[in-house]
């Protein structure tokens, strides 16, 4: 088993065990993307800017079907966020010498592991199947080590959190729209209809 | 007192925004590929004060049937929890409750 890096620190916030080389891959590897950022805040004027289909995950949208609102809700958020993810990134960067993080850090870490993953991901075109890590890949070897460290940073900071909150459990509303077969994609279209176990694809497959 | 003079042209409402009632807005996460399970567990009860329990079988819910709904309330209520995901990169959208 792997030797964990981050360990939570008596009194709060982690040690941190990285050795020499993931410190410095830590210390360059967010600098791209938060200067991709950036530069999407510098060149937003009155008009929002296009975001490039890599970082698209970075910025979701909100209303699904309603370009009008999706509009307003952008122009509303749009600086925050990148700030949010800019910040992250270089906290990341700037910290990845040191040997203990706050528990604000261990955040911030967090956010900007998951975001370089998205990131990533989306250039890799991740899918849900499992075994398609492909060993001779050097990026793809990137993603897993850096979802090795945030699944580590997940256990850190899910020891930080309060109690939960009583009654939150029950506010849940009922999912309204039945269950369509084979479920939804991340942008809500159906999936296709899974053949049960056994049976061949129906005639969907490609060549 | 200063006489107030007519404004020259009087401003229509223009807008097409929905203006029906406040429904309660839904907020349903959807799945995607890269977000780590763990993560999202997490995200869940951080954000919405679940207990571990409730925020697994609502993120299992998500990988396994695409989405799961996390919230509702007023859209103000509803965008202010949408964007409390989308910083830590989920895949969150707002639906309007249909009945």
């Amino acid at each position: 088993m792997l030797r964990r890096r981050f360990r939570p620190a008596p009194g709060g916030g982690c040690e941190v065990r990285l050795p020499k080389q993931e410190r410095e891959l830590l210390k360059s590897l967010p600098r791209e993307l938060h200067s991709a950022i950036v530069a999407i805040g510098e060149a937003s004027g009155d008009e929002l800017v296009e975001i490039p289909q890599s970082l698209r995950r970075l910025f979701p949208p909100a209303y699904s079907t309603d370009d009008e609102a999706e509009r307003r809700y952008t122009d509303l958020t749009r600086n925050d966020l990148l700030l949010h993810h800019s910040e992250a990134l270089s906290v990341l960067s700037s910290s990845a010498g040191t040997t203990y993080l706050s528990e604000e850090e261990v955040g911030r870490w967090m956010t900007a592991l998951n975001d370089l993953r998205l990131v990533l991901g989306t250039v890799l075109d991740v899918t849900d199947v499992e075994d398609d890590l492909d060993v001779t890949s050097s990026q793809h070897l990137l993603y897993y080590y850096l979802g090795g460290l945030e699944e580590e940073l997940v256990g850190v900071l899910s020891g930080f959190l309060p109690e939960p909150v009583a009654g939150a459990d029950d506010l849940i509303p009922e999912d309204p729209w039945g269950e369509p077969l084979g479920g939804l994609r991340w942008d809500g279209t159906p999936l296709p209809r899974q053949p049960p176990p056994g049976e061949h694809a129906p005639d969907d497959r490609r060549e | 007192m200063t006489p107030v003079s007519a404004p020259d042209e009087v401003l229509e409402p223009t807008t097409t925004e929905d203006v029906r009632p406040d429904l309660p807005w839904l907020v349903v996460v959807w799945n995607d590929p890269i977000n780590l399970m763990s993560y999202v567990t997490y995200v869940f009860q951080k954000l919405f004060g679940f207990s571990k329990e409730k925020a697994h079988k609502l993120m299992l819910d998500v990988h396994l049937k695409g989405r799961a709904v996390v919230s509702s309330g007023p859209r103000e209520r509803a965008e202010a929890d949408v964007t409390r995901l989308h910083e830590h990169g989920l895949w969150a959208t707002m639906e309007r409750r249909l009945r």
